[in-house]
């Protein structure tokens, strides 16, 4: 579904990723451990295709498709979802009319029709629900005042309408109480399908225990430099990451 | 050129004489202070950002009748009253009494002063050149008087439209009188051909003792218009003014509001947007004047300007020594596509009295690039994510828009207006 190929991206003059080789199949859910600052983020925000992250070279081909050709928007109507490590704040929009015009654009893409208000309204309140988000929250302001964990519940509210392919999750799982823990990790591996696949990236082997991963990766210093199943999240939990890598 | 300007428009003005009856002296007056003023000084502080380079240029003719009468647009929702102007000349034809004639009383600025010299005392003669001529040059408009206790719902739409006027200018002049406890809300459009026109208006209103007058206005001009005005607001104890302007049109255009708040616990809002395309300058200006203690005023402006679009916010507040209690707040944000933009911004307080609040904040910046990738990473097209960022930007602006088919329509004038920049989806700095 996923295959990176020496992947090298800058930001400014700064090489960040330097030679990164990942893919991953339907059905799998692959974790990304590393240290602060190994380029996980950067890895990600170049997958969704941020502008000011320059892929200098090396290939991602999602479903068979060149990401590289096509623009943030195209990617997510591809399939794609980057759940934020820093959700942003957009004071003057409203969640619903955030999310309805998500959801409408990626049916746009697709060639679909746009969804009507009202199964719109249901499917929003449904999703909320199971992520126990309080339906008040909707009409909010995107992420205006929301707290560190409401954030991260507010992208998978995002995940869950949009049912992508592939949901790339950026630590979506610190600043998460327990009980809030575990409603994300439920919401994720809802949404763990025979054709979707999950890449969380994260420094704590707790959600690991929830959303158990087929193969875990350590990236460091912009590569990956091991790659195990999920026994090595435990491995480095007790030993960091000089012993492992 | 200055004698040029006094001979061509002094000649205007005694071609008017007789057309407003007990106006004269007041014309010739306004005609004799315009020769000794001339129009405001490019390097005047209140004037350096509107360009007035082609009113010092040219003597503008009277507008006349055009040949063909051109289409007026639809009503937004139900109106009181509706006044059509076509180039400066109220039309019957066009227009529609409604049932406001029932409530109150409408008569031509030609018939104001016949029957009550005193109304010559409570005209604003102006203290530039461009208000100046305004009165020199007085002859049409519509004064609406309601009388106390009348509340009127719907509003009372006037209608100015310019056309086939290249080189033709339009003096118009509105009186709006409320008697106490009295309601009207009044809602000017403003449209006109790509003729190079000058629509250069005021709208006077004397707000009694509990009355509240609502005013919108809605500037579309022709790409090439010339377009000044100015409203004056006096307002008494318990009355209420709240202005909404949407700045759109034109190629220099130029709002001010002069508001003076007389009357204990009077309030005044003076909100605006103004859309600033490639090439377009638009000047706002207002001044509160808190006269008298407990009054409240607040004002809350947003403009938007693409590349090389000129923008400028001024606004002053006074308090007087006696206006204790004075609660005055002010917001002004500007938003710049490009380098190339440029929006000024200049809040200035005045205050004499010592216990008040007083508030102001003003900012410019660029669209949040981590805002839109953050909706693109949504799947929102960029062209749909920045029109979605410039109306939630500026939404707060028109959100004491009191009727919901105008505010609508403004706020699909922003993104249709937003969706004609869609080429500049990606923020770019272009050469000139
Ligand atoms: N926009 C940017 N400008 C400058 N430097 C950047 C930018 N984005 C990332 N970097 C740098 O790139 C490096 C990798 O950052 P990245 O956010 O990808 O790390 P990470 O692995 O996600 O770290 P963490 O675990 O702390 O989230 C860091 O040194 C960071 O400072
Ligand atoms: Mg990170």
């Amino acid at each position: 579904m996923l295959n990176i190929k020496d992947l090298h991206v800058s930001v400014g003059d700064k090489e960040i990723v330097k030679g990164l080789n990942l893919e991953i199949k339907a059905g799998e859910t692959h974790a990304i451990m590393g240290l602060n600052g190994a380029g996980k983020s950067t890895l990600a925000a170049a997958i969704a295709g941020r502008d000011d992250y320059e892929v200098t070279s090396g290939s991602i081909e999602f479903g068979g498709k060149d990401m590289l050709a096509l623009e943030p928007h195209e990617r997510v109507g591809e399939g794609l979802f980057l759940g934020f490590q820093y959700p942003v704040e957009i004071p003057g929009v409203s969640n619903l009319n955030f999310l309805r015009t998500a959801l409408n654009s990626v049916r746009k893409y697709r060639g679909e029709a746009e969804m009507s208000a009202a199964e719109f309204m249901k499917l929003v309140r449904e999703k909320a629900k199971a992520l126990n988000m309080d339906p008040e929250m909707l009409k909010r302001f995107v992420n205006v005042g929301f707290s560190g964990g409401e954030k991260k519940r507010n992208e998978m509210v995002q995940m869950a309408v949009l049912d992508p392919k592939l949901a790339i999750l950026d630590e979506t799982d610190s600043g998460l109480d327990i009980d809030a823990l575990k409603t994300v990790a439920e919401g994720i591996n809802t949404q763990r399908r025979k054709d979707t696949a999950i890449l969380l990236i994260t420094h704590y082997q707790r959600l690991l225990s929830y959303v158990q991963p087929d193969v875990v990766h350590v990236m460091i210093d912009g590569r990956i430099v091991k790659s195990g199943g999920k026994e090595l999240a435990l491995e480095l939990e007790e030993k960091g990451y000089a012993d492992v890598a | 050129m200055q004698d040029e300007l006094t001979t061509g428009y002094s000649a205007q003005a005694a071609a008017l004489k007789g057309t407003v009856p007990g106006a004269d002296d007041l014309r010739a007056q306004a005609m004799t202070d315009f020769g000794t003023h001339g129009f405001p000084h490019a390097r005047a502080e209140d004037w350096r950002y509107s360009d007035l380079k082609a009113l010092r240029a040219n003597v503008y003719a009277p507008a006349e009748a055009p040949e063909a009468m051109p289409t007026i647009p639809a009503s937004m929702g139900d109106t009181a009253a509706r006044f059509v102007f076509v180039n400066g000349r109220y039309q019957e034809d066009l227009s529609d009494l409604g049932d406001l004639w029932q409530a109150a009383s409408i008569r031509p600025l030609a018939n104001h002063f016949t029957s009550n010299a005193a109304r010559l005392d409570e005209l604003v003669r102006g203290e530039d050149g461009v208000s100046l001529l305004n009165t020199a040059l007085l002859r049409d408009g519509m004064v609406i008087s309601v009388p106390a206790g009348v509340e009127v719902d719907d509003p009372v739409e006037i209608v100015h439209v310019m056309t086939e006027a290249a080189g033709r200018a339009a003096h118009l002049r509105h009186v709006i009188e409320l008697g106490e406890g009295a309601k009207l809300s009044v809602f000017e459009r403003f449209i006109g051909d790509d003729s190079a026109y000058w629509q250069n208006i005021i709208l006077q209103a004397r707000i009694a003792e509990g009355a509240n007058l609502g005013h919108i206005r809605l500037q579309e001009e022709g790409a090439s218009a010339l377009h000044t005005a100015k409203v004056y607001a006096n307002v008494d104890a318990v009355g209420e003014y709240r202005c909404a302007n949407m700045t759109a049109g034109g190629k220099m255009a130029r709002f001010e509001a002069h508001v003076r708040l007389l009357g204990e616990e009077a309030h005044a809002t003076v909100d605006g947007v103004a859309l600033t395309a490639t090439g377009q300058v638009h000047d706002t200006l207002t001044h509160v004047n808190h006269v008298v203690p407990f009054a409240t005023s607040d004002q809350i402006f947003r403009t938007v300007a693409d590349a090389r679009g000129k923008t400028s916010f001024a606004g002053k507040v006074t308090v007087a020594k006696d206006a204790q209690k004075t609660a005055a707040d002010q917001s002004f944000k500007a938003l710049v596509f490009d380098r190339t933009a440029e929006a000024n911004a200049k809040p200035e307080l005045e205050i004499f009295a010592d216990d008040v609040k007083c508030s102001h904040g003003a900012t410019v910046g660029e669209l949040d690039a981590k805002a839109i990738f953050y909706l693109t990473s949504r799947g929102i097209d960029p062209v749909t994510a920045r029109r979605m960022l410039v109306e939630a930007f500026t939404a707060g602006a028109l959100e004491r828009v009191a009727f919901d088919e105008i505010r609508d329509a403004m706020m699909d004038r922003i993104g249709t207006w937003m969706a004609t920049r869609a080429d500049r989806a990606i923020p770019e700095v272009r050469e000139a």
